[in-house]
């Protein structure tokens, strides 16, 4: 379907500008250590470790006949690896004219991939073959036809930034031993709290996805009602209650049971038809509740951006709520957060200054590398640093030589920490807010236009107008348009996603989720993201649905 | 309207661009991280106080953006003022040097930017982590089981804390602890915090921790464990889990597996083995014994961006469950990620086993090392660590001032650095005092001049000692001369 050898030429003018870059480097590395033997000669006797086979075979009479990595393999490896990688992972991947995936059944993809360990190495070009094939099996999510999940698009800055922090390979526990990403992870937090609207600041912290900042949100809320928790254990507290939409995403429920909280305590409250949290009805749960012996609510989790709706819940109104019943107010917008980016739709979030925690990845519409999660907490009184911190001695002493309240790790249930901020911080600086704006009301508009798209198409039915970057839609095959509404329609809608979904990852011309909602049949949810895409990439996604699906 | 709105008919960024910076950045990369950040006659660390650091950065985030020349200039900077983890004098964590297949698996994993929640966005990852944590099993001695990679070991910690848990009161998961009857876990004082930070936030609390008494030399002692466990019971507590340490993180001690796996089988506990620092040992056929025993454990977390150079993060939690405890104690089933009418096999859908919803890929770089060396390449890593400790520990007894805490067991050698003026004065009143205050000078010069990077800490009534743990393979015994003339030279006038 289309052309690899177009690919292969590519492939060859940019293997040798690596390769170009790679002799240069290479007769540096060679030289470097006679030069520097001669040039320093009091700093020490040690020749360059760079040259590893050297050292290795003078070590202590032991013979290692380990990987004899010559600087000269080492340099040309990964300059090679890199070629590969901008090539086949960088450009070939967001070419639209490639696949966006290469579908292979899991039995043969075994086979194809080889994946059993073993004893003894490989050579370095079975190596490369390997990361080539990981690739090419791979589904390319920095496609512009990829329209599958919350995140999408290729970042060349944040990728830069992750290749950096990746070779760094440092830990975020103190200034120590990352003191640039520490300072930088400070300077985002206080930005986004600046975009969040909190202006005494608060605190923060990047954490391994969403989930863990919703988790982090229910220990902080019951940590402060009862602090004793800590220590004790949840027998210190009465029964407590959560309450989030029935659209809010499924980690609350997940942290609520991890926690020991358990999920029957996770109250759901219903939602409009559009998706969002009914206040009046939040307000009649928690009254509920708080009439049951020894329950206690404590807190109220608001989604800005449902996972499948793109939902805003009101935040204002149930800020309100909380306030009233001194509840502790976390706003998900993990989805949603992008839009507090963009002058124009801000509005969405309207309210989001009262909540007292925020979870924010701006891995997803922000098009940060995964993972880039945010967790905000309205707090000045050191609460992340009270309710997570153990005090190894180990790590946090307390004798150091600078500020040790730049040691930030203790505030994490984690240990180590990736430095996930730099990502995002290179990326804000490269393209400014002004330009992140942009690209979001640019999201906005794309699913605009989607959906006038699909109220202009036979068969393609909206399930609702869309009220963020999520288009979800029915595709109506005409076998079935004539059928009236009931039962046996339903039933055969139904069927009808699963089916084009195959289709189009066997084709590997797009990838874009389906799902069943509350009583509603299997529809698509689109999801525009990515400033790669344009009008004709959705004009596209419509046609393949028909085509794919026009004989059902 | 912005100019950049008006037209949606094409691509609002130039990829062409975005992939120049990408080959500038990676030339900078290659010369500031890899070359320079592995030679010894650069700088481990170029050290600057918090507020000077902030201005050379230039941290703020602006309206405007910045010129590719200038975002350069920031890769540059970043480079130069981080700590050089890689470098051969880095020896301040538990992780250090580089493996550039491991490498190569991570600028893979990040360009490819994947979640492994199903197969069908990550098809190769999926089977892959199935294949490696096999593997991993494997060297634990399991023919079956089940596992996944954690975010670090303190979160396989709160795994198999979450499991033990749920296998013994499953209601817990919709009811909460409330339910439950009070429930206590026993782990050694030498263990690591995530133990005490784990029972924080499940719930547990942290006075539900029981430590459990160890030798001289960090081990815990089984006999203690029994009465602790009875005393427990006849408290009214149910104990469920004793988390033991194969290579705890200051002394590098292996807790006896064996002994303990009996008190545990009595008892019909959880068996988990904080392995995260010490599981690599079962590479080595020469080593292995010291996790003896670590077969009849219930789980097992094990780090391999630690020992092995995996790259952060790459921490795997191995379970010997077969029932899909993993999936029952964490599954949510979500109906828009794990629908149940796909066109595969929905068992390769393993996001659910996770309490994260996004997970990142760690598998590949691993995966990748491991095939470029084989088991028997790890193992030559594992058993040169061993002698290179070797090598230091006799060349410290050679010299005057470097006093050992005990015989190191595994890469952690713990000693006092002990100053000419302090030197045959262990009697004095003030000497503790004296010698508590010399490892964190010594640290801050070595940081200020840039040549090494070694941790310190106290220990229960050990004032401040130096814990250095040796194990990349691109360390050699220069190296360890080096340290210890550098040790010499930085505190010789305290």
């Amino acid at each position: 379907m289309r052309s690899r050898c177009g690919g292969r030429g590519r492939r060859d003018r940019k293997t040798t500008e690596v390769n170009s870059d790679k002799t240069g480097r290479t007769q540096k590395l060679k030289r470097q250590p006679n030069q520097d033997q001669q040039e320093t000669p009091d700093k020490e006797q040690n020749p360059n470790n760079t040259n590893i086979h050297d050292t290795v075979c003078n070590l202590y009479d032991v013979p290692l006949n380990g990987p004899a990595l010559s600087v000269l393999s080492v340099d040309s490896f990964i300059h090679q690896s890199m070629g590969i990688i901008l090539e086949d992972a960088v450009k070939k991947a967001t070419d639209v004219r490639e696949k966006v995936c290469e579908w292979r059944s899991p039995e043969e993809l075994k086979e194809l991939l080889d994946l059993e360990l073993r004893d003894q190495g490989e050579s370095e070009s079975k190596i490369l073959k390997r990361c080539r094939d990981a690739i090419r099996y791979s589904v390319k999510t920095t496609h512009p036809r990829f329209f599958n999940q919350l995140f999408a698009g290729m970042e060349p800055y944040s990728l830069v930034a992750s290749f950096i922090t990746e070779t760094l390979k440092t830990s975020l526990y103190t200034y120590e031993m990352a003191p640039v990403f520490t300072l930088i992870e400070d300077a985002v937090l206080r930005k986004m709290m600046e975009m969040i609207g909190w202006e005494e600041g608060g605190d923060g912290i990047f954490n391994a996805g969403g989930s863990m900042s919703n988790m982090y949100a229910m220990n902080l809320a019951r940590y402060r009602y009862y602090p004793d928790i800590k220590e004790l254990g949840l027998s210190a507290a009465p029964q407590l209650a959560v309450f989030t939409s029935q659209e809010s995403h499924y980690s609350i429920s997940k942290a609520a049971a991890l926690m020991g909280i358990g999920t029957k305590n996770v109250h759901m409250v219903p939602t409009d038809k559009r998706g969002k949290m009914i206040p009046s009805a939040l307000e009649e749960q928690i009254e509920s509740a708080k009439r049951k012996v020894r329950t206690v609510p404590f807190l109220v989790n608001a989604t800005a951006g449902t996972t499948v709706f793109g939902a805003f819940d009101p935040i204002d109104k149930i800020g309100e709520i909380c306030e009233k019943h001194n509840l502790w107010l976390h706003v998900d917008a993990c989805w949603g957060g992008g839009a507090l980016m963009s002058k124009k739709h801000k509005y969405l979030l309207k309210g989001i200054e009262k909540a007292n925690s925020v979870a924010w990845n701006p891995h997803k519409m922000l098009m940060t590398c995964l993972q880039c999660s945010a967790f905000l907490i309205r707090d000045k009184t050191h609460l992340l640093q009270h309710c997570h911190s153990a005090r190894a001695s180990y790590l946090f002493q307390q004798d150091k030589f600078y500020d040790v309240s730049y040691d930030i790790g203790d505030k994490s249930i984690q240990c180590s920490r990736k430095p996930d901020a730099f990502k995002f911080w290179l990326t804000w600086k490269a393209l400014g807010t002004k330009e992140l704006g942009q690209r979001v009301d640019r999201a906005f508009e794309m699913s605009r236009y989607l959906a006038e798209e699909i109220k202009k198409r036979e068969g393609f039915r909206l399930l609702m107008e869309p009220e963020y970057a999520n288009v979800c839609f029915w595709y109506i095959p005409p076998s079935l348009r004539n059928l009236p509404d009931g039962p046996e329609f339903c039933q055969k809608l139904h069927n009808v996603a699963p089916v084009i979904k195959e289709r189009m990852m066997k084709m590997g011309s797009m990838m874009v989720g389906y799902q069943p909602h509350g009583g509603n049949a299997n529809f698509f949810r689109m999801v525009v993201i990515s400033p790669q895409v344009s009008r004709q990439d959705l004009d596209f996604v419509l046609d393949e649905i028909h085509n794919l699906g026009k004989d059902l | 309207m912005e100019p950049a709105l008006c037209d949606l008919k094409d691509p609002l960024i130039n990829h062409a661009e975005g992939q120049l910076f990408l080959n500038e950045a990676f030339k900078i990369i290659v010369e500031e991280v890899l070359c320079k950040g592995t030679d010894v006659q650069q700088k481990v660390c170029e050290w600057r106080e918090p507020d000077e650091l902030a201005r050379l950065l230039d941290l703020e985030l602006r309206d405007a953006g910045e010129q590719q020349d200038r975002l350069l200039q920031r890769v540059r900077d970043v480079a130069k003022y981080s700590v050089k983890t890689s470098h051969p004098r880095f020896f301040n964590q538990q992780f250090a040097g580089v493996d550039y297949h491991s490498l190569a698996g991570r600028f893979l994993t990040e360009a490819l930017n994947t979640n492994l929640f199903t197969y069908e966005v990550a098809p190769v990852f999926v089977l892959m982590e199935t294949e490696v944590l096999r593997s991993l099993r494997q060297l634990v001695g399991w023919t079956e089981g089940d596992g996944i990679f954690c975010p670090g070991g303190s979160t396989s910690t709160v795994y198999a804390m979450n499991l033990a848990r749920y296998r013994l009161f499953p209601e817990v998961k919709s009811q909460g602890l409330w339910a439950l009857p009070r429930l206590a876990i026993f782990t050694s004082p030498e263990s690591h915090y995530s133990v005490r930070k784990g029972a924080a936030f499940l719930g547990f609390g942290t006075d539900n921790v029981i430590l459990v008494k160890v030798d001289e030399r960090g081990h815990m002692i089984p006999e203690d464990l029994d009465e602790k466990i009875e005393l427990s019971k006849s408290q009214g507590a149910v104990p469920f889990l004793v988390s033991c340490t194969a290579g705890t993180t200051v002394q590098g001690a292996f807790d006896p597996l064996d002994g303990i796996a009996d008190v545990c089988d009595k008892h019909k506990l959880w068996l988990h083995v904080d392995a995260a620092w010490g599981g690599s040992v079962l590479f080595s056929k020469q080593h292995r014994h010291l996790m003896k025993g670590v077969d009849r454990a219930n789980s097992v977390a094990w780090n391999l961006h630690k020992m092995l150079a995996a790259g952060l993060q790459c921490s795997a939690l191995l379970l010997k469950d077969t029932t899909d405890l993993l999936k029952r104690c964490h599954s949510s089933n979500a109906s828009y990620l794990f629908q149940q009418d796909k066109f595969y096999d929905v068992n390769l859908d393993i996001g659910d086993k996770s309490v994260q919803c996004g997970r990142k890929v760690d598998c590949l770089k691993l995966w990748l090392m491991w095939k470029a060396v084989g088991s028997s390449g790890l193992e030559q890593r594992v058993d040169k660590a061993f002698l290179l400790v070797r090598y230091l520990v006799d060349q410290m007894k050679k010299r005057d001032g470097f006093h050992l805490l005990s015989e190191p067991e595994f890469v952690n050698v713990c000693f006092w650095f002990i100053p000419p003026s302090l030197r045959g004065k262990e009697g004095n009143a003030d000497y503790q005092n004296k010698l508590a205050k010399v490892a964190p000078t010594i640290k801050e010069r070595m940081m200020k001049r840039g040549t090494l990077m070694v941790g310190y800490q106290p220990l229960g009534d050990k004032v401040n000692f130096f814990r250095v743990t040796v194990f990349s393979h691109l360390v050699s015994h220069k190296d360890m001369d080096f340290f210890l003339d550098e040790i010499e030279r930085l505190g010789s006038d305290l």
